[in-house]
């Protein structure tokens, strides 16, 4: 600090050390302040005590940092909410130039806006006015005004407003950002109820042969991804799938209402070109702030036999049949552009085929390189896990996506004929009987297995038995003699898998294939006794058809809890 | 990939396998083996790159086992990976056969 030559040494040092000691407990106080508002009012009235000011006031930068707003006062005249543009007037200047000003007469000051005291009857004499910033820039001012003593503020009041200021920054942007954490902690609880709110949209999984299945996997907390079906008063089942441009909340808003309006217009048997025409033309009649939907709608019967589509915009629906693929291009663009748009619409025989329809998350989902990998990719994903049912063909597939990255919501609709009842079939898969096979078999087998919830060390042990099964039928069914094939097919029901392994080699009398007790079986017969070990019961016998011979092995399993939060 | 790589330091012959052992090459394990017998009289099959071992794999290192018992050289396994061990365990062969975790600790010729 500075002092006048002219001013007692033993006074100047008595000063400091007031001013240090006041400087500390102010520090103190605002540091603890939990009351913000309180705490500024009670600091600010102490800066004004303290430096003999009639009276003093803190100004606080808005949000768009254009206008500064008396927020604490203390003095004769209550300026409170007084709002100053930033430039103008000594406060403004302070705050534009980051810099303090001292004006020793106000009366004849440029700088000193009169304003005020011409509306207030306040005579203001000098100014003291020191920046409040913090790292990230100015953020007010802090001004003291009058010296009750006559006369103007000192250089050593102004160090003391310039070392005032920093500690109540620091409070300010304290409880600034607790504030802040205060609001994100409620935006995310306002978006997890979206997020429930969306996902309680989505229908309910329909068993008993209901020739559909729906998987969304938002890539953010909620979803511009949608699907619905549900019964037609004809017998026959209304679906669709839609996708809204842009993320976030307001598009999630939009996907609500995108798709209680195709639910509405679909639930009376609207064809599906004329029930999209309908739902364009009402989006359109009301701004979507440049936002689009994208959507494909459709019937089947309940077999699955016949479907009929219409599709915005939509990717391509992909139509499986023996190994085959083909797309179905959308018919027209997406909803809530133009009016007066027509909807081409398909007919597609379902019969034996399963209709993929997947928004463009699927095809966006980034492999290790960060590539999407396209349509093309999304086919082989398909055909890799086209031997399984339904749903654990989903479940596969969308553990696959998993692995990869996702970029987008991620959504799929699959419209095929399902089982009744029965077993689920997790892999079928015919290959020549040669042991180069084994391999991929093996892996294929993991998967199929993983896919199921089953346990890693108990999938390992059924790998193993059900590839010396079929060592075994390579060495000895066929043995070097014959060739032929081995008809893989693992199912499970009940939590109880079945693996069936058939072949077309001379008949193996069963009686003949025993396992060895393990100890006693040094290399012969050790497969056996493996498959003996790791399976609960195991059955050898002749084909029914005669063609070969049937290898059936049974374990019973206990499901890994999979997080079905993903359906539903 | 699967592999065989072999090599021999001061009369013992470490046999390193590599990949999934199963039908389709277990004879080359198998004779790589039974050749390293041949050669020396410390062989160790060193395991931990295998992450797969079918029944005639383990035909194999049981046949090499029981060669080097006739002759009365030192043989083990070295640094079973879990995946093998497992398999081991599961024949009940974890007992039967030396498992050391580096070639250092293959048992000295008994004969």
């Amino acid at each position: 600090m500075t002092s006048a030559p002219a001013i007692d040494p033993h006074v100047a040092v008595v000063s400091e050390a007031l001013a240090l000691a006041f400087l500390a407990d102010l520090s103190e106080t605002l540091a603890v302040s939990l009351d913000l508002r309180q705490t500024l009012s009670e600091a600010v009235t102490r800066i004004a005590e303290f430096m003999d000011a009639e009276a003093a006031s803190l100004f606080l930068l808005d949000e768009d940092g254009k206008m500064l707003e008396c927020k604490v006062c203390v003095g004769p005249i209550d300026i409170a909410g007084l709002r100053i543009p930033i430039g103008q007037g000594v406060v403004g200047r302070t705050v534009a130039e980051n810099r303090s000003q001292v004006v020793a007469d106000a009366v004849s000051d440029s700088r000193v806006d009169r304003s005020t005291d011409s509306d207030t009857g306040f005579v203001t004499r000098s100014l003291l006015c020191a920046p409040l910033a913090t790292a990230k820039g100015p953020i007010g001012a802090l001004e003291v005004v009058n010296k009750r003593t006559g006369g103007s503020f000192s250089a050593d009041d102004a160090e003391i407003l310039r070392l005032v200021a920093a500690p109540t920054s620091l409070a300010i942007n304290n409880a600034r950002m607790a504030h802040e954490l205060v609001q994100q902690a409620r935006m995310r609880r306002e978006f997890d109820l979206a997020r429930r709110m969306q996902k309680s949209l989505l229908p309910k999984r329909r068993r008993d042969g209901f020739p559909l299945l729906g998987v969304n996997l938002p890539a953010h907390e909620i979803s511009g991804d949608f699907y619905d079906y549900f019964d037609l008063p004809d017998g026959r089942i209304g679906f669709f799938i839609g996708d809204v441009s842009g993320k976030g909340l307001d598009a999630a808003l939009l996907m609500v209402r995108v798709a209680s309006l195709l639910r509405w217009v679909g639930k009376d048997s609207t064809p599906p070109s004329e029930w999209l025409v309908r739902v364009n033309e009402e989006l359109c009649q009301t701004s979507l702030d440049g936002r689009f939907v994208c959507a494909l709608v459709g019937q089947c019967d309940r077999n699955a036999e016949h479907v009929e589509f219409a599709a915005a915009g939509f990717p391509p629906a992909m139509l499986y049949r023996d190994g085959e693929f083909t797309e179905f291009l959308s018919g027209g663009a997406p909803l809530g552009i133009l009016s007066d748009m027509k909807f081409e619409s398909q007919v597609v025989d379902l019969k034996g085929a399963s209709l993929y329809c997947f928004s463009d998350g699927v095809t966006d989902v980034r492999d290790a390189q960060r590539r999407t990998i396209g349509s093309e990719g999304v086919r082989e994903l398909i055909s890799r896990h086209a031997g399984a049912s339904a749903e654990p063909r989903l479940r596969g597939i969308f553990s696959e996506l998993k692995q990869l990255r996702l970029v987008d919501d991620t959504t799929l609709l699959l419209i095929e004929r399902m089982q009744v009842h029965g077993p689920e079939i997790l892999l079928k898969r015919c290959f020549p009987a040669q042991p180069e096979q084994m391999r991929e078999i093996r892996s294929l087998l993991r998967g199929a297995l993983d896919d199921a919830g089953v346990e890693t060390g108990i999938r390992d042990k059924l790998v193993l038995a059900v590839d010396e099964a079929c060592c075994n039928i390579i060495r000895h069914a066929y043995g070097p003699e014959h060739s032929g094939d081995i008809d893989l097919r693992v199912t499970s029901e009940n939590g109880k898998l079945e693996f069936r392994l058939l072949d077309s080699a001379p008949s193996v009398d069963p009686g003949r294939v025993r396992a060895k007790p393990l100890g006693e079986c040094r290399s012969g017969g050790l497969g056996v006794a493996l498959i003996d070990t790791v399976m609960d019961d195991w059955v050898l016998q002749k084909r029914p058809d005669d063609r070969g011979n049937r290898l059936i092995m049974h374990k019973k399993i206990t499901v890994k809890k999979n997080n079905g939060e993903d359906r539903e | 990939m699967n592999a065989i790589k072999s090599e021999t330091v001061d009369g013992c012959t470490l046999i390193r396998l590599t990949g999934e052992v199963d039908l389709s090459w277990s004879q080359q394990v198998r004779e790589a083996v039974l050749d390293a017998l041949q050669k020396s009289r410390r062989v160790g099959v060193v395991l931990s790159e295998v992450s797969y071992i079918d029944s005639s794999g383990i035909a194999a290192l049981v046949e090499g086992f029981q060669g080097a018992r006739s002759k009365g050289s030192g043989f083990a396994l070295v640094a079973v990976s879990d995946a093998v061990r497992a398999v081991l365990e599961l024949a009940r062969l974890d007992q039967v056969f030396p498992i050391v975790a580096d070639a250092d600790a293959i048992p000295e010729v008994t004969g």
